[in-house]
């Protein structure tokens, strides 16, 4: 299982006086994982680290159990788009491509045919022969996107890869996240657009101070908060009825009715058992439209965590 | 538990190797240097004094074409150590020149654009890095340097005959040997400086301010502390004596060879150094 894995152990990093993280422990397996965090908490910081552009004071890395210390077979698997625009003004997007593949040890032609291939996959053949310099934000984003995909790695890292793309450029980036997620590759990336890390991630990973605060999929780390109670929305005709119902269960700590007397927020500590209540109730024969966890979220977890449980 | 399937077939054609990667960079550079018009110039008018050289040995292996001249005009006419410390040391100043003008663009530029992350997202380590950027200029120095002075050592060889060689073949050796010692110096100076120094114009001023100004300060050394060995300071003072040493002549008061050679490695390494920290990938936060 190690060898799918990117793996940090005990991991510290800083520099000089300066915290970019410290003692991260992390197993990140294959699919789709978002770094979720303030500006400064050390998300690029990580992302270095794995791609070993900088080397941790203490701890050790492996990435599919090849180290970072390694970037000849490292950089092979592996495939990084930085946030940093450093494309050179003199060259067009397939010049930037194809170039960076040659340092790979691709042939010229192979070079040129894995470059437009990269760049079909972004949607940017019809400026592939336009200079760089000359790229939109949006496209100068894409181009960097399409030169981490090139050489076909196993594992992607993408710092903030969505910042920048319209809506239609963006929906097909991450269907391409995920059609590398389905082939068993890694996709790591950093964003701060919280509703889109909760509709792409298999799991997230919330770090803030250069620490972990938390790891794993969403609902799951969801779970484990118990001091933060769960809040439901259930649409349903008679809800003074259920309302008066479920005050009756210990677990209920909070109910809120909608101005329109047909749904209720609800917050309760014990999930599975106002599960089974919504089941009785149900049973007993009173209508519930729907139940919708409204917190199950990346946004409601950043809240909790990281923005101090204002949620 | 999410179930994945390895859906893909990675790359397992041939690829180049380590070597030819590496010269993508410098050959990138090499295009983008000889389209600079003062490159050019000056890469021309470096190549004046080897075909001067040329015509004097031309003309010391055919005293007949002379004119009557009073005199020893055999003797003055000579091809020995002397002639090629000559066309060293003049060749040398066109180097640091060139390495002034070319050197800059090399780490700078790469510096200011954040594009360290990119070259180190590759299978390039940082010392592949550095060694591909020095080729550009080991490249273009040895055009002005050790190729014309081989040249001019198998031509005096071709006319003056297989006794003139095997009495002088060291003078070819040391010609080689002494230009490679001269372009790493240069090479690492010129690095070093496009690594320190993000805007080009400063770090190509710094090239020639480190010999320039070193020249000026081992002086005042040698004359304020009434010594000689301030000297070393100089790096040209030192590859002149170690110059005079391995073409056989006899090297100019002042240090010795051996503390010249312990000099320019320190120099060395030294300059090593300033690239090993000034090349991160990231900003370092001090």
């Amino acid at each position: 299982m190690k060898g799918t894995e990117v793996i940090f152990e005990d991991v510290s990093k800083f520099y000089g006086e300066v915290l970019g993280v410290n003692k991260v422990t992390l197993h990140i397996p294959p699919g789709i994982t978002s770094l979720v965090g303030p500006n400064g908490s050390g998300k690029t910081t990580l992302m270095n680290l794995m791609t070993g552009l900088i080397h941790p004071g203490r701890g050790s890395i492996t990435v599919l159990g090849l180290s970072p210390r390694d970037p000849e077979q490292l950089m092979r698997v592996t495939g990084y788009a930085t946030q940093f625009d450093s494309a050179p003004r003199w060259a067009t997007g397939m010049e930037f491509v194809s170039t960076g593949l040659t340092l790979y040890g691709y042939s010229p032609t192979e070079a040129r045919d894995r470059a437009w291939q990269a760049l079909e996959q972004v949607g940017l053949t019809e400026a592939a022969g336009r200079k760089v310099a000359g790229y939109s934000k949006g496209m100068r984003q894409r181009v960097r996107l399409a030169q981490a995909i090139a050489h076909d790695p196993q594992v992607l890292v993408l710092d903030e890869p969505l910042n920048g793309l319209d809506p239609l450029v963006r929906a097909e980036t991450i269907s391409l996240f995920r059609r590398y997620a389905a082939e068993g590759r890694h996709v790591i990336l950093s964003s701060h657009v919280l509703q889109e890390v909760d509709l792409i991630s298999d799991q997230v990973i919330l770090i803030a101070n250069g620490m972990i605060v938390a790891e794993g999929e969403i609902r799951g780390v969801r779970d484990e908060m118990s001091e933060h109670p769960s809040q439901f929305i259930i649409r349903c005709r008679d809800a003074s009825r259920i309302a008066s119902l479920l005050f009756c269960e210990d677990h209920v700590t909070e109910i809120k009715m909608n101005d329109d007397r047909l749904g209720l927020l609800v917050l309760t500590r014990n999930r599975e058992e106002f599960s089974r209540a919504l089941t009785r109730i149900a049973l007993a024969g009173h209508v519930i439209d729907g139940v919708i966890p409204s917190d199950e979220s990346v946004d409601a977890l950043y809240e909790y965590l990281i923005g101090g449980g204002r949620a | 538990m999410a179930i994945y399937k390895r859906g893909y077939e990675r790359y397992r054609g041939p690829l180049n190797g380590h070597w030819s990667r590496l010269l993508v960079l410098p050959r990138f550079a090499w295009q983008r240097l000889f389209q600079q018009r003062l490159v050019l110039v000056l890469m021309i008018a470096s190549l004046i004094w080897p075909l001067l050289c040329g015509l004097f040995i031309y003309l010391s292996n055919r005293l007949d074409l002379l004119p009557r001249i009073p005199g020893d005009i055999e003797n003055m006419l000579k091809i020995n150590g002397k002639f090629f410390l000559i066309f060293m040391n003049t060749q040398a100043v066109f180097s640091v020149l060139l390495a002034a003008l070319a050197g800059p663009g090399l780490i700078a530029p790469d510096l200011s654009n954040n594009a360290l992350p990119l070259y180190f997202s590759r299978p390039l380590t940082r010392l592949d890095y550095v060694v591909a950027r020095m080729t550009t200029l080991v490249g273009l120095l040895s055009l002005v340097t050790w190729l014309p002075g081989l040249l001019l050592f198998w031509m005096q060889s071709g006319m003056a005959g297989w006794d003139w060689f095997t009495k002088y073949w060291y003078l070819g050796v040391a010609v080689f040997c002494g230009f490679a010692v001269w372009i790493l110096v240069v090479s690492l100076v010129a690095l070093a400086c496009s690594a320190y120094v993000k805007w080009r114009i400063v770090a190509g001023g710094l090239v020639l301010g480190f010999f320039f100004i070193l020249t000026g300060v081992a002086q005042m050394v040698n004359a304020v502390l009434r010594v000689d060995w301030g000297s070393l300071l100089n790096p040209t003072r030192s590859m002149y004596i170690l110059w005079s040493a391995m073409l056989g002549e006899e090297p100019p008061p002042g240090p010795g060879v051996w503390a010249c050679v312990a000099m320019l490695t320190a120099m060395a390494v030294i300059l090593g150094l300033i690239l090993e920290r000034k090349l991160r990938a990231v900003e370092v936060i001090s």
